[in-house]
């Protein structure tokens, strides 16, 4: 979940948050010792499931993992736009062809060691090592090459494209690993089973803002300060200001809510029906905290059909459910009953806007704003469903062969929000103008996705993706290759003319340079996403973030923390 | 300790029927008030099982989605020249504030309530112009017709569990007690194993192997026999202790002299001795079943949306945030309460009635 919000490099799975809850509780907010110390205290849903920063695959260890390692170039979550990293500064050739980097000279690893050239070479052979699973390398193959690299000397880095590539300086977010400690192991073959969770904390030795001090499973995760990090504020003081943080490991919702308003959290991402609590005991004088509406949420969160014809094809027969979920009039029809209005009122007590496109409109740049909203109308539905030939036999609606329609829809357990949402979807569904019927199965989120990327098994999910500031950061959702093409993944050739299409935008999108020209490539995608209807866009929120009125200088923004390293604790 | 007595059956069938009315009666008699009450508030909720479709006002499973979280509806008296158009009216109610979830009543009309019309109790023209009479969820439904199909579900949980855990541990109990042995003891020894279990702990594992696809009556079924498999155990070895004192009476050596089967003597002789002990305590141990099956539905184990059950209609009062915004729907817990008092009320009284040497 979102404690403070941020941007993955490629796109990842979440669940739908979760609600959490308050009471009606006097809090008495004393200064807290930690916040004396300079120590912030913030939580995480669930465990990470590693610290190695190529390997990461859930929110939770890349959010810790971005303090402990530095990224060559970084995207400022304000602007959005990049800006150095442990490049201090970068070229681009007039062919567009190749781009240079120079690193700065002060940045050292944890162990005193330099971070060199040689480091950045090293970290994009591992990840373009087939050997080494990451989700890394699709943003970083151009037509399917690798970038070529070398170092002229210790502290340039020189990238040799095969064509001109847009996204280079989002995708080039790559996070530093150190080759004195890593090559050997990475030449021995182990680099997969390398810094694993249980790897003593003094052993993952990065160059960030912070180190990995101890991690209690289950517990908590303490960072502390590195106080030889090259960064400096205005008046050469040393930066961050914040002297570490303590991350509590807190799965439940309800008491993580109740945490923040006792004083035990310093930051909290409310849910829509906790903003209003949070409003009122502000202004109470109960809470002596900020909350702010920081915009609109920058994911996704859709119902999905499988089309994955491996799933239905059993003993030579095929299940009739893929005729339905790869029928446009199906699909149009599903979409046709999803009553958002309803789902913003009751789901997200007003507090969300209906979604159209697939990338959220705080993406001002590629955000296609002409898409039309399939309207809530079961009469159309219906209308839609009877001219495709899904006629009503004895109440129930069934295919042209006389199917009877249902199937089994899965989002992740524990969100009573999700509940909601899917019961809102299975009582249009099973209308008795409509006639579907939906087996609704709430599944644990680590079983829900290894049914949805791995064992292919499931009819229809209803789930999020993160979103990305560049559309080309989604290439493993868009192109027909992708591992997190949902609805049909990793195809070795792309099954559909209009998934054809989207993967030739792809790559013409990512070579076009100029921002404004390449606009209309993925805006086209979006329309073609929106006409197939392979996900069914369902609402996006408003983002509230709220933090304690002694933390100065926090910036929250959509993407993440704007200037983390700022923030301090004011102390009276 | 109710004896049967040697008589001829034949009198004893004939004196069956005007006895059992005379006792009917007599028994109402007898009771106190406190008991009186119990009875009819589960006769009142059997009904609500029993015809649902007649008591709830509205389809249990009808989301208003304009009206989530409405609070209960303030009834008026029409005066006497409107009483063609109803006795009782309310003020429609629209969400002011949808992320509040405040109410403003419209004055400007109202919605009269009918009686006895379309099949219902009480409804009102349209379920889009409705009367909660006590709120409704955050979906938009009405509280009080998802109480009364609720009632289904908890109401009958209780009598079928109790049928199966009682068949089984009368049976197995019996047979144990009077055959004794080898046989007793290794029904004993399993029962014990069986009662060592932490029993919330072992429902909640079994309650998770339950298929998700299946439909609601199987799930339901699943659990009362999940709740029943771990209550007979208790019973069996109380029925085993009194079947083996019967099994010296003797009425039961005389029966074993004159030539009668092991089941014949177990079925006419050592269960008519314990029946009276087995209603009483099955009475008590309703609640248990009822209270299993609110705190699975609770944690999202037993029934499932959207089929309400008083459990489950309880899990949107988990949240302290919605419980203090909208008190309301704590209001399946206090029918809860009212059942589980009124089986206990009940079952003393029985026990007073069965067994006069326990009485206080």
């Amino acid at each position: 979940m979102r404690d403070e919000l941020s941007r993955a490099a490629s796109r990842v799975l979440i669940a739908t948050l979760a609600l959490a809850i308050s009471a009606g509780c006097n809090v008495n907010r004393a200064h807290n010792d930690h916040q004396r110390q300079q120590i912030l205290q913030n939580y995480f849903s669930s465990d990470p499931q590693t610290f190695n920063p190529i390997l990461v695959t859930d929110l939770i260890s890349g959010r810790i993992l971005e303090r402990v390692f530095d990224p060559l170039i970084q995207v400022n979550n304000k602007t959005t736009l990049p800006e150095p990293g442990i490049a201090e500064s970068w070229n681009i050739s007039p062919d567009e062809r190749t781009v240079t980097f120079h690193l700065r000279h002060n940045v050292r690893w944890f162990d005193g060691q330099a971070v060199t050239a040689h480091d950045v070479l090293f970290t994009l052979a591992v990840i373009y090592d087939p050997k080494v699973p990451n989700s890394v390398r699709p943003g970083l193959l151009i037509d399917g090459k690798a970038i070529v690299a070398d170092a002229p000397d210790d502290y340039t880095v020189v990238m040799h494209l095969p064509r001109p590539f847009a996204p280079l300086l989002y995708s080039a977010g790559i996070q530093v690993i150190p080759a004195h400690i890593l090559e050997p192991i990475w030449k021995a073959g182990n680099f997969n089973h390398t810094w694993g969770i249980n790897t003593p904390p003094s052993e993952i030795i990065g160059d960030g803002a912070y180190k990995l001090t101890q991690y209690v499973q289950g517990q908590f995760v303490r960072l502390e300060r590195n106080d030889d990090y090259w960064m400096k504020d205005e008046h050469g003081e040393q930066l961050p200001r914040l002297h570490g943080y303590v991350s509590l490991i807190i799965t439940d919702s309800n008491a993580t809510y109740l945490r923040y308003l006792y004083g035990q959290l310093d930051v909290y991402s409310p849910r829509p029906e906790e903003v209003l609590d949070i409003r009122d005991k502000i202004k109470q004088g109960r809470l002596h905290a900020q909350l702010k509406d920081i915009g609109i949420d920058t994911g996704e969160s859709f119902f999905c059909f499988n089309r994955n014809p491996r799933h239905y094809t059993k003993d030579g027969h095929t299940d009739p459910k893929l005729k339905w979920f790869t029928d446009l009039n199906f699909l149009k029809a599903v979409a046709h009953l999803i009553d958002k209005k309803a789902i913003i009122d009751l789901v997200e007590h007003g507090l969300a806007a209906p979604a159209v496109s697939d990338v959220s409109p705080e993406n001002k740049l590629f955000y296609n704003p002409n898409l039309k909203d399939y309207d809530y109308d079961p009469q159309l539905a219906a209308q839609i469903l009877e001219s495709a030939g899904y006629h009503m036999v004895n109440g129930r609606r069934v295919d042209p062969q006389g199917n009877p329609i249902e199937f089994n829809l899965m989002t992740s357990t524990g969100s009573p929000e999700a509940d909601q949402i899917c019961a809102i979807f299975k009582q249009d569904l099973e209308n008795p103008a409509i006639g579907m019927k939906v087996n609704y199965q709430p599944l644990e989120f680590t079983t829900l996705v290894e049914k949805v990327d791995g064992s292919f098994d499931w009819d229809c999910v209803m789930m999020g993706l993160t979103g990305s500031i560049d559309p080309n950061d989604g290439s493993n959702f868009y192109r027909s290759s992708g591992n997190l093409h949902l609805w049909d993944p990793n195809q070795p050739k792309p099954a559909t003319p209009w998934e054809a299409e989207i993967d030739r935008l792809m790559d013409e999108g990512a070579v076009e340079m100029d921002e404004q020209k390449r606009v209309p490539y993925y805006w086209l995608i979006q329309q073609i996403l929106h006409d197939q209807l392979a996900v069914i866009q369902i609402t996006r929120r408003k983002v509230f973030a709220s933090w304690v009125n002694t933390l100065q200088d926090y910036q929250p923004t959509v993407w993440g923390l704007y200037k983390p390293e700022w923030m301090y604790f004011k102390n009276d | 300790m109710n004896v049967p007595a040697l008589v001829n059956p034949e009198l004893q069938v004939a004196a069956v029927p005007a006895a059992a009315q005379r006792s009917l009666a007599r028994e109402w008699r007898l009771a106190s008030r406190t008991v009186r009450v119990s009875a009819g508030c589960l006769t009142l909720f059997y009904m609500f099982a029993a015809v649902s479709p007649f008591f709830a006002s509205y389809d249990p499973i009808y989301q208003n989605r304009r009206m989530p979280d409405c609070p209960p509806m303030q009834l008026h008296l029409s005066a006497p020249s409107y009483w063609s158009h109803g006795l009782l009216w309310t003020d429609p109610l629209t969400m002011s504030d949808a992320e509040a979830r405040t109410y403003v009543a419209d004055t400007s009309h109202r919605i009269y309530i009918h009686f006895f019309s379309g099949g219902h109790l009480f409804t009102t023209d349209s379920e889009t112009e409705p009367f909660y009479l006590l709120g409704s969820d955050s979906l938009g439904r009405d509280l009080y017709s998802r109480i009364v199909y609720g009632a289904r579900v908890s109401m009958c949980v209780g009598l079928v569990g109790v049928l199966i855990t009682f068949s089984l541990g009368i049976v197995v109990g019996s047979l144990s007690g009077y055959v004794g042995g080898l046989t007793d003891n290794l029904i004993m020894r399993w029962s014990e194993i069986e009662m060592s279990l932490p029993s919330f702990y072992f429902l909640l594992a079994l309650a998770a192997i339950i298929p998700p696809g299946i439909g609601a009556a199987e799930r339901f079924l699943m659990i009362v026999a999940i709740m029943s498999f771990i209550g007979w155990a208790g019973l069996a070895r109380v029925i085993r202790g009194m079947a083996s004192s019967v099994r010296s009476n003797p009425y039961v050596e005389a029966a074993r002299a004159l030539g009668g089967s092991r089941w014949r003597i177990i079925t006419q002789h050592v269960i008519p001795s314990v029946i009276g002990y087995a209603i009483v305590a099955a009475t008590l141990s309703i609640p248990g079943f009822i209270l299993g099956e609110s705190a699975l539905s609770l944690l999202g184990l037993g029934i499932q949306e959207p089929t309400p059950s008083w459990g489950n209609l309880l899990s949107e009062a988990m949240d302290p945030q919605n419980l203090a915004r909208y008190p309301w729907i704590l209001i399946p817990g206090i029918f809860i309460f009212l059942t589980v008092m009124s089986f206990n009320f009940l079952g003393d009284h029985l026990r007073d009635r069965f067994d006069p040497s326990n009485a206080r």
